[in-house]
């Protein structure tokens, strides 16, 4: 069985009486695209705040690489190579794209408050190393040319790439994406589709929550169904499409299979 | 020109003339009025940093000024230091004392601003009732003036020369800050604190930073106060004294150095200026706030910074 990159063992997250995430088991393989899907509600975006770190868990372990991580802070997360993207967009909005990509590169790099009140060389020296970073990871994406825009008046799905950008410059082990295809159009989406295949090909491992059945179905390795916090099914795109209580949890009872739209 | 090179050249050509002001012999009351405002504006420089770059509101930097100004006083007037170590004790005393604030820096918006204005409260106090050491509501008498390598500065002119340069000095340093690796972190975490963390911002850390540097600046600055009007009393350290401060920072501009400055200038001028028309001064000051508010959230420095565009041209 090839190597997990990161583990959820029994996973659950309660709000008051609410189970958001129920004792949800989950297995990431190195250099995968795993899919999340699930109705409205089903937990998806609790389950990735439980691995970014944003929320505690209340009970279960994550692991990454190896190394019980459940009780970090998302900080140190970020800092071991876990990174995301957020699904209602949050961006430094008055801040230009290349700074926003160059936040990303803050976990990796050093130059603290002194060395940056005396501008050593070193400190000049990485200056210049984030800022090249940044700019490559701009136009990995596709924003070569917005570098010096204020995030908050690019349009939208700008955005959407910045968001790509700023959690993909420092390179993670792992790289969560919240929804990245919602509000595309289908031009849009399809380059996106394109764009996490290339993030896989740059060594990330993706974990992918989506609505946009297409984007999913032609990208992912693996996929996790969830509803009502737990887990569904699990499965390779082409199984889950014909899973039974899968299509059961989308569309109520029924007998006709669901084209890939319907599944949308 | 380019937009920040303009700025630069603009920085330079106010330093000099405040540098070569005292060429022109001015009047000591007018160097005196201009030295408090440079002292007025290192401690809304240190607000800046922390309201303007980070994000967090505090109504307590009177209470930084008023150990810097006390600690500064004290050590020289009592323990006959020497005005260069008093002042950099200050510094270090203020933002000692300001690790206090670790813990309320899980604080935001007006939970944060309360705790700020609480702790203002109880160093005031402090200044005002343990008379054995700060001389009570009669004050600290006795402070020596400012020297430098054993030379007085007796002259008004060398005391506003000191101050401007102080301020010059945390100018420039916050400059740097601002346009650095830290800089842009605690930006970040002002416009959004949970993208700063999934960046892998230590948030809790940089915001008590924050606090510290704007503490040891404000210390700085309560020094300079001190050996400038060398009597202290803790009526010039109350929650006024945190609003006016804060005052400079708003009106100025927020995230703006040179904004600061000019708020400084303002805040302390203004009511000077209108001491003919007596009683009513902090009435017509009061409606100049209002104003320059209503001219727009950027303050003084968004307004002149929108009369310059048109000389300048975008950064590539």
């Amino acid at each position: 069985m090839p190597e997990a990159l990161l583990e959820a063992a029994g996973l659950s997250r309660r709000f008051g009486g609410l189970a958001a995430v129920d004792a949800v088991d989950l297995r990431v393989e190195r250099g995968a695209i795993h899919g999340l899907i699930g109705p409205n509600g089903a937990g998806k975006t609790t389950l990735l705040n439980l691995i970014a770190g944003a929320l505690a868990v209340t009970r279960g372990t994550v692991s990454f690489r190896g190394a019980d991580i459940t009780r970090w802070d998302a900080a140190r997360r970020a800092q071991a190579g876990i990174r995301r993207t957020f699904q209602n967009l949050k961006l430094f909005a008055e801040m230009s794209a290349l700074e926003n990509a160059s936040i990303g590169l803050h976990a990796g790099t050093h130059a603290g408050i002194f060395a940056a009140l005396a501008r050593t060389p070193a400190q000049r020296a990485e200056e210049e190393r984030i800022f090249a970073r940044a700019r490559r990871a701009l136009e990995f994406v596709g924003l070569g040319g917005d570098a010096g825009v204020a995030a908050g008046k690019l349009p939208y799905g700008h955005r959407r790439l910045l968001e790509i950008a700023r959690a993909f410059v420092a390179e993670p082990a792992l790289i969560l994406l919240d929804e990245p295809a919602a509000g595309l159009n289908q031009t849009e989406a399809a380059n996106l589709s394109r764009l996490i295949g290339r993030i896989r090909d740059a060594g990330c491992t993706v974990v992918l929550v989506e609505h946009h059945m297409d984007v999913v179905m032609s990208v992912c390795d693996q996929v996790t169904v969830l509803n009502y916090g737990r887990k569904l099914a699990e499965g390779r795109p082409a199984e889950i499409q014909r899973d039974a209580q899968v299509i059961e949890a989308y569309l109520g009872r029924g007998d006709a299979p669901p084209s890939k739209h319907a599944l949308a | 020109m380019e937009s920040a090179r303009l700025k630069r050249s603009l920085t330079g050509i106010v330093l000099l003339a405040l540098a070569a002001l005292p060429l022109f012999e001015p009047h000591q009351f007018v160097l005196h009025m201009l030295s408090l405002v440079a002292i007025s504006a290192t401690a809304a420089l240190g607000l800046q940093l922390l309201l303007g770059f980070s994000g967090q509101l505090s109504i307590g930097q009177a209470a930084f000024y008023g150990i810097g100004a006390y600690a500064s006083g004290l050590l020289s007037a009592k323990l006959g230091m020497p005005f260069i170590v008093a002042f950099f004790a200050a510094g270090v005393i203020a933002a000692v004392v300001s690790l206090v604030m670790v813990p309320i820096t899980r604080l935001t918006g007006a939970a944060l601003a309360v705790a700020t204005l609480g702790f203002s409260i109880l160093v005031y106090l402090v200044l005002k009732n343990e008379e054995w050491l700060t001389g009570g509501s009669f004050g600290l008498m006795g402070i020596p003036r400012a020297s430098l390598f054993g030379y007085v500065l007796a002259k008004p002119a060398y005391a506003y020369l000191l101050c401007v340069a102080v301020a010059a000095a945390v100018y420039l340093s916050l400059l740097r800050l601002q346009r650095s690796r830290f800089g842009r972190a605690i930006n970040a975490i002002r416009q959004n604190e949970d993208a700063a963390r999934a960046c892998g911002v230590k948030v809790t850390l940089l915001k008590s930073q924050c606090f510290v540097i704007a503490a040891f600046v404000a210390g700085l600055a309560g020094s300079l106060y001190a050996h400038q009007v060398r009597y202290l009393a803790p009526t010039d350290f109350t929650f006024w004294k945190s609003v006016e401060i804060l005052i400079m920072v708003v009106i100025g501009g927020m995230g703006s150095l040179f904004g600061a400055v000019l708020g400084a200038a303002v805040v302390v001028l203004v009511p000077e200026v209108l001491r003919e028309v007596g009683d009513y001064r902090m009435l017509i000051f009061g409606a100049i706030l209002m104003v320059v508010m209503l001219f727009g959230e950027g303050g003084i420095a968004g307004f002149l910074e929108q009369c310059l565009r048109p000389f300048s041209k975008p950064r590539a």
